[in-house]
C-alpha cells in the first residue's frame, strides 16, 4: 500500500510543475491562517494550508482557497478611477495614481484649513490589518474621527476587557479546555477575531464538553451537551442568572475571588437581582437548563467561553461582554492553561503605538464625534456611525466634509442603510479604496484599487491578542493595485506628514519590528514569532487595571458615569418593551446568521463562493411559515417599522416560532447598474440607529434584534 | 480488498464546505456541478432531541457499481484498486448512469454534455498525492483517505474520547 502524507509540497511541485511555493498568511477574513501559495507562469495556481502554521495546522476554509479567484476576478478594479457625472450614475474614468492621490491630498489640506481636521472622517470596515496604518494617518492629520466597525465588533471586547482585566482573554485551545461554552458564535464556519475553527474542533475531539448559547440550532448546538435557546438579546440576563447559580451554590473559585477581584460584595448583590424565575421569563430558557449549564461550566476545569460579535451588536453590548468575563473570572479560568489566557504579544511596536494615538492633540481628541455621549467608545478612539451621518446631513455638532473609506461598505453594513446612503450622497467629497465597485464605492468621487493579501508584504495578526505574528509575503502584482499601507504611506507625504512615514512601507514594517531587533527582511525568513507564554501573571503583578484587580466593579465605568456592574436592559423594541408595536410586527428578527464563503459583504462575485449560496435566505419555523402562507424557497418580504426587503424562505425547526433569522450584507455584484441591488435584500434597510437604541457606553448599534412581519412576496398580476 | 477509500466522519462535519471548494480548485467542474456536495439533514426530532447534521455526498466507488453496468459505451470503469472513473472522452452524455446511481452522486453537465462525478482525484492518487478534499484541509478533520479498516479504527477511537453528541 502506498504511503500518503499530508501537504506533500515536494511532490506537488514535481507533479504539477509549479514554479514556486510561498508561505504566506491569508487575510480573506480578519486574517490568520498560514497558507502555501503555489504559482505557475507568474500566476497563483493553487492555495493550500500550511501544515507548520500554529494557527490552522494546514487546514483552510473555502474563502482562503478561493483567494486567487478574487484576485484575478474580471470585475476587479485594477487602476484608480474618478467619477464623471452625478453620484450613482456609474460613469468612471481611469486616472493615474498621482492624479488620484494629489486630488485626495488637496481636498484633505483644504478641508483641514477651512473646517478643521475633524471634518475629515477616515474609515475601515471590519479589521483587515490596515487599522493601525489608518489610525496613524488620521491621528497625524489631527482627525479624531475614524469610523470603523469597532463600536459593535471586537472593539467592545477590547475596550471592556482592558477595563476589566487588562487585555482580551483568549481561549487556550492549545491546552484543550475540558468545557467550552460557545456563546452566540459559529466559529467552525465564521472567524471570530483571534480564533479559527480548527483548534476548537480538536479540543472537542479531545473530550471537551460543550454548552451552546444560540437562538438558532447550529450544528454546534445540535452537538452540545446543553443548548440554551435564548430569546434574542437576553444574553446579559442569562449570564447574570448563571452567575447567581454559581455564586449562591458556592461554585466559584474562592481563592481567586478573595485575592484578585474588585467589587465582590456589590457584584453578589447585583447577581441576586436575577433569580432564575425572572431569568426564565426574560430569556425563555427553562431555569433547570440555566442551572445545568451554570453547574457544568463552573465545575469542569479548565473551562472557557468562546465569544464573538453577536453579543456586541446590541444595546447590552458592553454589559454582555462584562457579564461573560465575570463568568470566566469567578470560575478561576482566567490566565490558566486551557482557560482564557491574557497572552503576550511579541515585543513589537504594537497597534496602539504604531497608531500614533499620542500624536493626536488633546483639543482635537476632545472633538471626537459622540465622544461625550459614548464615553467608553470615545476613550478607545471609537465612534458611532450615526454621529458621522448626522454631522454630514445636519452639520451637527460640526460639518463633516470628507469621507475616506478603506475596505468598508457602510451602505450594506451599518444600521439604517437609507440614512447611510443619504449621507454618502450628500457628503462633499468621498474617496474609497476597495477591490470592486461596491454600492459604497459607486457613491465616491475617487476609487482606489486595493491589493488583496496575495499582493502585499505585511506582519500578519500584528493587531491580535493571541500572541503570534506571522509574515504575509507578496506573491503577485495585479494591475496597479496597491496595499492600503503603501497607499497611505504615499498619501502621507502628499499631505505634509512625511516625516512620520517612510520611503516605502517596508520602513513601516521595520519600525514595527524594531524592538525585537530584526527587520522585515529578517522576519520574512521566519515562520512566525510568538510572545512569551506565561500563566497566572496576575499573581505577581496583579491585573493591568486601576485597582490591579479583576474588576467585576469597573472603576473606569464608574468614573465615566456608568453603572459599574453588568445589568440587563430590554431590547429597544420587542414583546416586552414595545407591546403595541409587537402586535403589528409579531416576530423577533435576528440578523446574524453566518455563511461559509462570505465575509460580510464580500465574495458574492467569486464564483466558487457564490455557488455555495445563490440567494439571500431567511430562516423561519414551519409553524410560522404555515401561519403566514409561506412555503420552502418562496421569496418573502421581511418588513420592520423602517422598511422592507426580500429574501428566500427556508423552513427550519431549529428556530423558535416567534423568531425569524435573516442573513445580512447581501448585494448583487452581477447586476451591472450602479446600485447593484443594494436596497433589495439588505437587512440594514430594516435596522434602526437612533442613539437611544445603542449601547449607552460603547455606542454599539443594535443590528441584531428587532421586530418584523414576514409574508409572501406577491408579484404583479398574482393574487393571494 | 480496496487499498484505499474516502471516508467522511459525519458526526464531525460542520458544513464549512471547504472540501467543496478544494475540489473546485483541483477539478474545476462547471459552475453548479459539485463532485463533493454538502447538504443539510434536519433539524428534526430524534429521540426527543432536535438533531441537525450535515451530509457529505460523494461517489462511493461501489464494489459493484450500477453506473458501470448502466453505461452502454463503457465510459465508466472500476479500476483494480476500486476507484470508479468516468472517461470523459468516451462519455456520450446519455445520462443513464445518473438514474442508476443509488447515492445521487453523478451530475449532468449541460455545458459539456457529460456526466460528472468524483474520480477520487486518481490523477493525484496515482502520483502519490492525496485527493484534494482529503489533503488535511478540513477544519473538523473529518475527511479521511486510506485503508478503510484503519480509518474506521481512528474514527472509533475519536468517538470514544469525545464527550459531545
Amino acid at each position: 500500500m502506498q504511503e500518503f502524507v499530508y501537504s506533500n509540497v515536494e511532490r506537488e511541485m514535481e507533479v504539477y510543475g509549479y514554479d514556486s511555493v510561498t508561505k504566506s498568511h491569508c487575510r480573506m477574513c480578519h486574517g490568520g491562517c498560514g497558507v502555501l501559495v503555489y504559482t505557475k507562469n507568474g500566476r497563483v495556481a493553487k492555495i493550500a494550508g500550511d501544515p507548520e502554521c500554529p494557527i490552522n495546522h494546514g487546514t483552510l476554509c473555502s474563502k482562503g482557497i478561493a483567494s486567487a479567484q478574487l484576485a484575478y476576478h474580471p470585475d476587479r478594479l485594477t487602476h484608480p478611477v474618478k467619477r464623471m457625472g452625478p453620484k450613482g450614475g456609474g460613469k468612471w474614468e481611469r486616472i493615474s495614481w498621482d492624479e488620484a492621490l494629489d486630488t485626495i491630498a488637496e481636498r484633505m489640506v483644504r478641508y483641514k484649513e477651512s473646517f478643521g481636521a475633524e471634518s475629515i472622517v477616515m474609515g475601515y470596515g471590519t479589521g483587515r490589518e490596515n487599522e493601525a496604518v489608518i489610525y496613524r494617518f488620521a491621528n497625524l492629520l489631527g482627525s479624531p474621527n475614524v469610523l470603523t466597525a469597532g463600536h459593535f465588533c471586537y472593539g467592545p471586547r477590547i475596550a471592556t476587557s482592558i477595563i476589566t482585566c487588562g487585555t482580551n482573554p483568549i481561549v487556550d485551545y492549545e491546552n484543550h479546555p475540558k468545557c467550552i461554552m460557545v456563546w452566540g458564535n459559529n466559529l467552525v464556519i465564521s472567524n471570530p477575531d483571534c480564533y479559527k475553527g480548527e483548534p476548537f474542533s480538536v479540543s472537542l475531539d479531545e473530550g471537551a464538553q460543550l454548552i451552546v448559547v444560540d437562538p438558532r440550532l447550529t450544528r454546534l448546538a445540535a452537538r452540545a451537551n446543553v443548548w440554551l435557546q435564548l430569546r434574542p438579546g437576553s444574553d446579559a440576563a442569562l449570564a447574570l442568572g448563571m452567575l447567581k447559580v454559581i455564586v449562591n451554590e458556592g461554585l466559584y473559585d474562592k481563592e481567586f475571588v478573595e485575592n484578585y477581584v474588585h467589587g465582590w460584595e456589590s457584584f453578589v448583590k447585583r447577581v441576586n437581582e436575577y433569580p432564575l424565575d425572572r431569568v426564565e421569563e426574560i430569556t425563555w430558557v427553562p431555569q433547570d437548563k440555566v442551572r445545568e449549564a451554570a453547574r457544568l461550566f463552573a465545575t469542569i476545569k479548565p473551562a472557557a467561553i468562546q465569544w464573538g460579535v453577536a453579543i456586541e451588536q446590541q444595546i447590552n453590548c458592553a454589559d454582555n461582554n462584562r457579564a461573560l468575563m465575570a463568568l470566566m473570572g469567578i470560575t478561576g479560568n482566567i490566565d490558566v492553561p486551557g482557560g482564557q489566557v491574557l497572552f503576550r504579544t511579541p515585543k513589537i511596536r504594537n497597534v496602539g503605538r504604531f497608531g500614533a494615538h499620542d500624536k493626536l492633540p488633546k483639543e482635537q481628541a476632545a472633538k471626537r464625534l459622540g465622544g461625550n455621549r459614548f464615553r467608553l467608545a470615545g476613550n478607545f478612539a471609537i465612534i458611532n456611525p450615526k454621529c458621522v451621518w448626522d454631522a454630514i446631513i445636519e452639520e451637527k455638532p460640526y460639518a463633516v466634509k470628507m469621507l475616506f473609506f478603506i475596505s468598508s461598505n457602510p451602505v450594506m453594513t451599518r444600521a439604517n442603510a437609507r440614512e447611510v446612503y443619504q449621507a454618502l450622497e450628500q457628503v462633499e467629497f468621498m474617496a474609497v479604496s476597495d477591490f470592486f465597485m461596491t454600492p459604497t464605492a459607486e457613491l465616491a468621487d475617487i476609487v482606489l484599487p486595493a491589493a488583496t493579501w496575495l499582493e502585499m508584504d505585511y506582519i500578519g495578526d500584528f493587531w491580535k491578542r493571541h500572541g503570534y505574528i506571522l509574515p504575509r509575503r507578496k506573491v503577485i502584482q495585479v494591475g496597479e493595485c496597491r496595499s492600503d499601507h503603501e497607499m497611505l504611506n504615499d498619501l502621507a507625504h502628499r499631505v505634509g506628514q512625511g516625516e512620520y512615514w517612510w520611503d516605502t512601507f517596508e520602513g513601516g514594517l521595520d519600525y514595527i519590528l524594531e524592538p525585537l531587533g530584526i527587520t522585515w527582511q529578517d522576519f520574512k525568513k521566519m515562520d512566525y514569532i510568538r510572545g512569551e507564554v506565561k500563566y497566572q501573571k496576575y499573581k505577581e503583578k496583579g491585573f493591568s487595571t486601576p485597582t490591579r484587580k479583576f474588576e467585576l466593579w469597573s472603576t473606569k465605568l464608574e468614573e465615566w458615569g456608568y453603572d459599574p456592574l453588568p445589568q440587563y436592559r430590554e431590547m429597544p423594541e420587542g414583546p416586552v418593551s414595545t407591546p403595541e408595536l409587537y402586535k403589528e410586527y409579531p416576530y423577533v428578527l435576528i440578523t446574524g446568521m453566518r455563511l461559509p464563503g462570505f465575509f460580510h459583504t464580500e465574495n458574492r462575485q467569486v464564483p466558487w463562493l457564490r455557488e455555495l449560496h445563490r440567494d439571500p435566505v431567511v430562516e423561519i419555523h414551519p409553524d410560522t411559515a404555515q401561519k403566514q402562507g409561506i412555503k420552502e424557497g418562496d421569496w418573502v418580504i421581511i418588513e420592520s417599522p423602517r422598511g422592507k426587503v426580500r429574501q428566500r424562505a427556508k423552513l427550519s425547526k431549529g428556530i423558535d416560532p416567534r423568531v425569524v433569522g435573516a442573513q445580512h450584507a447581501w448585494w448583487f455584484p452581477e447586476r451591472k447598474d450602479a446600485g447593484h441591488g443594494w436596497d433589495e435584500s439588505n437587512i440594514n434597510i430594516l435596522t434602526d440607529n437612533a442613539y437611544e437604541t445603542c449601547d449607552p457606553a460603547m455606542g454599539a448599534t443594535n443590528v441584531r434584534v428587532l421586530l418584523c412581519k414576514i409574508y409572501p412576496e406577491i408579484n404583479e398580476g398574482e393574487t393571494t | 480488498m480496496r487499498p484505499y477509500t474516502l471516508i467522511i466522519d459525519h458526526d464531525l462535519c460542520c458544513g464549512c464546505k471547504t472540501c467543496e471548494v478544494a475540489c473546485k480548485q483541483e477539478n474545476d467542474p462547471t459552475d453548479g456541478i459539485k463532485l463533493i456536495h454538502i447538504s443539510e439533514n434536519g433539524p428534526k426530532m430524534v429521540d426527543g432531541r432536535l438533531d441537525f447534521v450535515f451530509h457529505v455526498n460523494v461517489c462511493q466507488h461501489c464494489d459493484e457499481p450500477p453506473c458501470v453496468e448502466a453505461c452502454a459505451v463503457e465510459a465508466i470503469t472500476r479500476r483494480d484498486d476500486g476507484v470508479v472513473i468516468i472517461d470523459y472522452e468516451e462519455c456520450t452524455g446519455c445520462q443513464v448512469c445518473i438514474d442508476e446511481c443509488p447515492y445521487n452522486a453523478i451530475a449532468f453537465d449541460p455545458e459539456k454534455g457529460l456526466a460528472q462525478k468524483c474520480n477520487l482525484c486518481y490523477h493525484r492518487v496515482d502520483e502519490g498525492l492525496l485527493p484534494a478534499c482529503a489533503d488535511n484541509i478540513c477544519p473538523s478533520h473529518c475527511v479521511y483517505f486510506g485503508d478503510p479498516d484503519e480509518i474506521d479504527m481512528v474514527i472509533m477511537e475519536k468517538k470514544k474520547k469525545r464527550r459531545t453528541v
